[in-house]
């Protein structure tokens, strides 16, 4: 699992390559802190290349949109495949988040 | 009274029909009155008119037998007084004692042809009559003279020149005694055959007054005697108290313009005037007296008198019939209001029966269907209430593979029964819903059912949990009737009776389990069949429900509660049924499942090593011909277990192992997630809501979702000391 993060038309862009299984979740999590921090930009995920998510990746995408909210800011996913999207759906999370 | 009579009269209007009935029947009743009124009256009439004739008749002899004894008299001394002419002096005597002898006799003498002694006066009229003042005396002289020419009267010139006997008209005496007369003369022949003189009698009638008004049928009536020609000969007394219509009587006889009729007979006549004493109705009825004199006799009778038995009777019976009508009126009033209330309390009925209605159609659909078969178990139940609504209640239903089903009886019958039943059975739904061990559902539901439970109302109950894939059954009895387990024979289900719930507020539900052989059937019911009672008050018993139960051993469980149901009706030959009956059986026979492929992955509790427990789940669906999107649904539903049993099966910090079994038949694929940490049955956890705001939502929880979500059944089981997680996805969902 990958993840990149990068400042664009002052948007924070982070794109998310390979499986989010719990073995990985806590390394994401580590890795996406600058996004708890992140009080001044809108965030958007970029899933073109997420191939697999669980529940605990399910939390640390609602953990950031939870902080987002809390500035103002919106939490955009993008790109995402229909297996994972379904999951979105099941959760009722697709409902939460902005979809692109 | 008069709110009362308002009360009345506003029924009546508000119930015309009922109104016109009670005037139809005081019509009918009147016009029966008065037809018989009329009928009476008119036989009353002819009896009048009978009794008239006869009383007519009766004084009419009374005075014809005066008159024939007069003639009698007079004729029988014809031939002596003609013996006595030669000796004109010795008349006087003859004369005066023919007077004296005959009391109504005022006076009898001769009038001789003028100048037949030629020593006598021309007009000689020798005559004996009696002294006005004293009757008794008997005083005689020559009457005739040419002031008193007697040739020129009546008695004489009628008697000589029809040489016959002659009733005179009545006139008033001049000789003698006083009064009223009339004079029967007969002519007295010489020895030559000639007429020599006129024999008269001079006949008081005053005593006829006396003599006709002596005696009536009614005593206000009175007699009248009159001429032919309709001259007043006898009347009433001026005492008497009728005496003032005389008179009118005699002048309505007389007047032939007056209209009268015959009576029946013919014989007699009947005039109807206005009494001129008091302007009531009165008849006179006379009739004219055969042969001579040709007098008329009448009759007068007053109709108030006549009637006055029947006026009576009349208003008795309009007072009566007046009774009657104002009876039926109130009895058809307080039928009425009777019907009222009735209808009122039918009204009610009905509505109370609707409702009834309604409420045994919500009872009969919260009970789940009557058969059900689902992954190797076959289940029947049965509710006959006994009212309308009953205390029994059965339930099933099917969670994460296992069946949870429930009996139970409220005490008492009918709606108070129901409602306590009701919310037992929804609690047992509602709490079922998250929770697998029936005697925490027991306990739940005991507190719910004690609160506030004044109205002391319990209720026995079965809970059973059996676990489909191994045949473990968990239950708990609250002092519900003990089940039977059959299986060829058939026994008693050993059970721990508890208390049944409401009781108790604390009682700690003890739970029980074993496990269920294939092929066997328990048997719950409510003491509904056990003590269903015949018209002897006989009950079934359990030894007939044993030996029903036994020929069916291997038979459906429809077909054994269908036999139970039509035995209980053989039995009790149409008694009423006395208490709710609920019947439910539950066969367990489970079916082998093939495996072609069985395989096991062992890892240590880390979630590191969710890496490899994914790449085997993704393996062995790939394997067995799963599409990737459903291969992608597996490996996220098994992590989540697994990850699950890795947080929090082991306390913190512990090495534990987690076992993940894969197996694949034909029809599904199978994991079993089984660990040896705490018992902890994930399938009790509460669904997530997903509808929720980001802010709303919690982080957790969502793991065990998932798994349902991906899986089409999960099972918790804990099964020699780990929790066995079993996972099935079907091929063709």
């Amino acid at each position: 699992m990958k993840t990149t993060i990068k400042e664009n038309d002052g948007k924070l862009l982070v794109a998310l390559v390979g499986e989010l299984d719990t073995a990985a979740a806590a390394g994401v999590e580590q890795e996406l802190q600058p996004l708890y921090e992140n009080e001044d930009k809108d965030i958007v995920f970029d899933c073109e290349k997420l191939e697999y998510i669980a529940s605990s990746g399910l939390r640390i995408l609602l953990s950031i949109l939870k902080k987002a909210k809390s500035h103002g800011h919106t939490v955009t996913l993008k790109s995402m495949n229909d297996d994972i999207k379904n999951v979105f759906k099941m959760t009722g999370f697709i409902n939460l988040f902005n979809f692109e | 009274m008069s709110r009362m009579s308002n009360q009345f009269i506003s029924f009546f209007k508000s119930h015309g029909k009922l109104s016109l009935v009670v005037i139809g029947v005081a019509l009918l009743l009147e016009v029966i009155s008065a037809v018989q009124y009329l009928y009476t009256r008119n036989i009353m009439r002819d009896e009048l008119e009978d009794l008239m004739g006869k009383e007519i008749t009766m004084k009419a002899m009374l005075v014809k037998g005066m008159l024939n004894y007069t003639e009698g008299v007079l004729n029988s001394h014809a031939d002596a007084i003609c013996d006595d002419l030669v000796q004109p002096d010795s008349i006087y005597d003859h004369l005066q004692w023919l007077t004296h002898v005959n009391k109504h006799f005022s006076g009898v003498g001769l009038a001789f042809v003028p100048g037949y002694y030629k020593d006598r006066d021309y007009l000689y009229e020798p005559w004996t009559y009696r002294d006005e003042n004293m009757p008794d005396t008997v005083l005689y002289g020559q009457l005739g003279s040419a002031e008193h020419d007697y040739t020129k009267l009546d008695f004489y010139y009628q008697t000589v020149s029809k040489d016959a006997p002659y009733w005179a008209e009545p006139y008033l005496n001049y000789r003698g005694a006083k009064g009223l007369v009339t004079t029967y003369a007969i002519p007295i022949h010489d020895s030559k055959g000639k007429v020599a003189c006129v024999a008269g009698v001079d006949l008081s009638l005053s005593w006829l007054s006396d003599t006709l008004n002596q005696r009536h049928s009614h005593e206000s009536s009175f007699s009248l005697l009159l001429t032919e020609n309709g001259e007043l000969i006898s009347q009433p007394s001026s005492s008497h108290p009728k005496y003032a219509d005389f008179d009118n009587a005699i002048m309505l006889i007389n007047d032939s313009t007056v209209s009268r009729h015959k009576t029946k007979s013919g014989h007699f006549t009947c005039i109807e005037f206005k009494s001129e004493i008091d302007g009531s109705t009165a008849y006179v009825y006379y009739a004219f007296m055969k042969g001579r004199p040709h007098w008329q006799l009448a009759i007068v009778c007053y109709d108030k008198e006549v009637f006055d038995a029947l006026y009576s009777m009349r208003h008795r019976v309009f007072l009566l019939m007046l009774l009657g009508v104002a009876l039926l009126g109130y009895i058809v009033y307080r039928f009425l209001k009777g019907n009222k209330q009735l209808a009122d309390i039918e009204m009610e009925r009905q509505r109370i029966d609707s409702e009834l209605h309604v409420a045994k159609r919500i009872q009969s659909e919260m009970l789940p269907g009557e058969e059900m078969t689902q992954g190797g178990v076959t289940l029947s139940g049965r509710l006959i209430p006994a009212r309308e609504v009953g205390g029994d209640q059965y339930d099933y239903f099917v969670r994460d593979d296992k069946l949870f089903f429930a009996i139970g009886d409220a005490s008492g019958k009918g709606v108070p029964s129901a409602l306590v039943m009701s919310v037992s059975h929804s609690l047992f739904r509602a709490i079922g819903a998250r929770e697998s061990h029936p005697a925490r559902i027991m306990h739940l539901i005991n507190e719910a059912v004690c609160q506030g439970n004044e109205s002391n109302m319990f209720v026995t109950f079965f809970i059973g949990v059996l676990d489909l894939p191994t045949g473990k059954l968990r239950y708990c009895n609250a002092g519900h009737d003990t089940p039977l387990l059959v299986k060829g024979e058939v026994e008693k289900f050993p059970v721990k009776s508890n208390l049944p719930l409401g009781v108790m507020n604390d009682w700690f539900f003890e739970g029980e389990e074993t496990t269920l052989e294939p092929g066997t059937t328990l048997l719950l019911y409510t003491d509904g069949l056990t003590e269903a009672m015949d018209a002897q008050h006989r009950q079934f018993g359990l030894e007939r429900v044993c030996e029903v139960s036994k020929n069916h051993a291997d038979a459906e469980p429809s077909r054994l509660l269908s036999d139970l149901i039509a035995s209980v009706r053989a039995f009790v030959k149409g008694a009423e049924q006395s208490d709710d009956l609920t019947l439910l059986a539950v066969r367990y026979s489970p079916q082998e499942v093939h495996f072609e492929l069985q395989e096991t992955l062992t890892v240590q509790n880390d979630v590191k090593q969710v890496t490899l427990v994914n790449e085997f789940v993704k393996n062995v669906a790939q394997r067995t011909g799963y599409s990737p999107e459903q291969v992608s649904g597996i490996q996220l539903a098994i992590e989540e277990a697994v990850v699950n049993v890795m947080n929090y099966a082991y306390p913190e910090g512990e090495t534990g192992e987690v076992e993940i079994q894969a197996a694949a038949s034909a029809d599904l694929l199978r994991f079993k997630v089984i660990d040896s940490g705490m018992p902890f049955a994930p399938t009790d956890a509460p669904d997530v809501d997903t509808s929720l705001s980001a802010e709303e939502r919690q982080i957790g929880g969502l793991g065990i979702f998932l798994v349902r979500q991906m899986m089409d059944v999960i099972n918790y089981e804990r099964i020699d000391g780990k929790n066995v997680l079993t996972l099935t996805k079907k091929r063709n969902c």
